[in-house]
């Protein structure tokens, strides 16, 4: 196979491009896509790619149909992926739901835009939610929320391999922000970094004789029992549970002495760090935490960070009107901590955005 | 780029009128400085947030006015979107295909994936349709080092000399002036990045 990086080095990307080099790298057979905002050149770049190293893509009639290629492509064994943002983000959860009954492997990016509604496409934090519980019925999924386009490059391979190992659907979540501007990264070869690539694997067509060679392979998303309801979604759970503590992932820092807590996700992290680093300056004790996973939420880690940092409040910061404050209490329910908000739909936060909002609560 | 080259037009006391044709990229577009630019006398055919408020998705359409640049007087400067689809959004513009006075400039990072070796810069701008020159410039934003742009520069001029197009100069962040005297036979431009400024 065509090596994807010809040499590790640093390279100066957008978001949407470092997703279709990072998918390349991780070994992903084919996208299925729609157009939409602000995701439309993470298509342009791989449909530019894909043929030069071997790789596939099937633009479809709508948001529908590209999940429910993407669900067919798993089944058959190929590496296959989507991406999308807003509406579309909204008509894939169909398709999302059904992966995640049947245990299909996919990988999706969503880069966050506003709404509500079909029309805009800007900046927003406003798809968490959507892309962490947007399924109907109660299914797992892994959603990663990135800050920076290393990150997006590091994650796009790593949440190839987690849905592939797991077999859980698997989200990168970014936004508008990330999606178009440039900054730099270092693209790698995974196997260079020592990162084994989790290679795909079919679900149906499977070799032997059911019931003398192997047991019956039960992809499912009709249950006409409300006891084989049960038994799936207990057992969905149960397996869920015993794998979350190797998804968990966190950045966390400056919170053992803290009075306050600044808690954000993606992007709006990087004002987060700006502004713990300056409040501390000015000698005011702040702490940065950050869930990099919102699916499953690192719960016990920031229960650890409040209860060693003594902190009397958690200010949570997001481009949306709540979202990850409600994710966020429901994880941390009976903490007693004092929760404020910075909520700014649709705007970036700079540090000082921050910074102002401590000085006005402490 | 574009706008650099429009402010050094500019500062010769010429007329300048400076055209925001990138539909690739809209969020890198003009429109955030765009006032900024007219304060320091350039005449800005584009979109400003005010002006577009309210027309959602539509809001990164060309404004009519760039249709008929070419006809205007003074130096014109057509700011194009990357790749081969920005190339063709000259298409939209009157004249673009007959007027004897355009030149068409690549700009080419070494550092930018789909310009990171000999082989793709060459196939890069043939695929880009007509070509004039090239300008270099190599850099990693913020990362940017003598290092980077030499290694870069370097093989950018080797493509030109293959392609037979000149390379009209090399564009250096002007943050690098006072700590490094680059010597490649080719005119040095000190360029202020302006675009940062436009997404936060």
């Amino acid at each position: 196979m065509l090596k994807v990086v010809d040499e590790t080095k640093k390279a100066f990307l957008t978001g949407n491009e470092t997703i279709a080099w990072a998918a390349l790298a991780a070994g992903a057979d084919i996208m299925f896509g729609y157009p939409i905002t602000p995701q439309n050149e993470v298509m342009h770049y791989w449909t530019r790619l894909a043929p030069k190293y071997g790789r596939g893509f099937l633009q479809t009639e709508d948001e529908i149909s590209a999940g429910f290629t993407v669900c067919g492509a798993v089944q058959a064994g190929k590496k296959a992926f989507t991406a999308t943002a807003g509406p579309g983000n909204v008509l894939m959860q169909e398709p999302f739901g059904m992966a995640e009954a049947m245990r299909l492997p996919l990988f999706a990016i969503i880069q966050q835009r506003g709404g509500p509604s079909s029309g805009t496409v800007i900046y927003s934090q406003q798809e968490v939610t959507l892309t962490t519980f947007g399924g109907n019925g109660e299914g797992y999924r892994v959603v990663y929320s990135s800050a920076t386009h290393q990150e997006i490059y590091d994650y796009t391979i790593k949440g190839f391999n987690v849905a592939w190992k797991y077999r859980w659907p698997t989200f990168l979540l970014g936004d508008g922000y990330q999606a178009k501007m440039r900054e730099p990264l270092e693209m790698y070869n995974p196997e260079e970094k020592g990162i084994e690539l989790e290679p795909a694997y079919p679900l149906l067509g499977l070799p032997g004789k059911i019931g003398e060679d192997r047991e019956p392979q039960h992809l499912c998303n009709i249950y006409s029992l409300e006891e084989e309801l049960y038994d799936v979604v207990m057992n969905l759970s149960a397996d869920y549970e015993r794998v979350a503590p190797e998804l968990i992932e966190w950045q966390e820092h400056s919170c053992e002495d803290a009075d306050i807590i600044i808690l954000t996700h993606g992007v709006v992290s990087r004002a987060a760090d700006d502004a713990v680093k300056a409040l501390r300056a000015q000698g005011i004790k702040a702490g940065y935490f950050r869930p990099i996973t919102l699916r499953p939420y690192p719960t016990q880690q920031l229960r650890e960070a409040i209860a060693k940092s003594g902190a009397k409040k958690l200010l949570i910061a997001e481009s949306s009107y709540g979202q990850f404050e409600r994710l966020t209490k429901q994880e941390i329910y009976g903490e007693t901590i004092k929760i404020e908000h910075l909520y700014m739909p649709g705007v970036g936060i700079i540090d000082h955005d921050i910074i102002n909002k401590v000085k006005s609560v402490l | 780029m574009a706008i650099n080259r429009a402010l050094e037009l500019k500062s010769q006391g010429r007329q300048v009128t400076l055209v925001d044709l990138d539909t690739v990229e809209p969020f890198y577009t003009l429109r955030p400085l765009k006032e900024l630019l007219e304060q320091m006398g350039l005449t800005v055919i584009g979109l400003t947030p005010t002006n577009s408020f309210g027309l959602g998705e539509t809001g990164a359409m060309l404004v009519p006015a760039a249709r008929w640049a070419l006809r205007r007087e003074g130096d014109i400067i057509l700011d194009v979107g990357y790749g081969v689809y920005g190339a063709q959004t000259l298409n939209l513009v009157e004249g673009a295909d007959t007027s004897t006075e355009l030149r068409v400039i690549a700009v080419i990072n070494y550092s930018r994936p789909m310009t990171s070796t000999k082989g793709r810069i060459i196939e890069y701008v043939k695929e880009l349709g007509r070509v004039d020159a090239l300008v270099a410039n190599t850099h990693l934003g913020d990362e940017t080092t003598p290092e980077v742009i030499e290694k870069g520069t370097q093989v950018i001029l080797e493509c030109a000399e293959e392609l037979g197009i000149p390379v009209d100069y090399i564009a250096v962040d002007r943050k690098l002036a006072d700590k490094w005297s680059p010597d490649f036979g080719v005119p040095v431009k000190w360029i202020t990045r302006y675009m940062p400024a436009a997404v936060w």
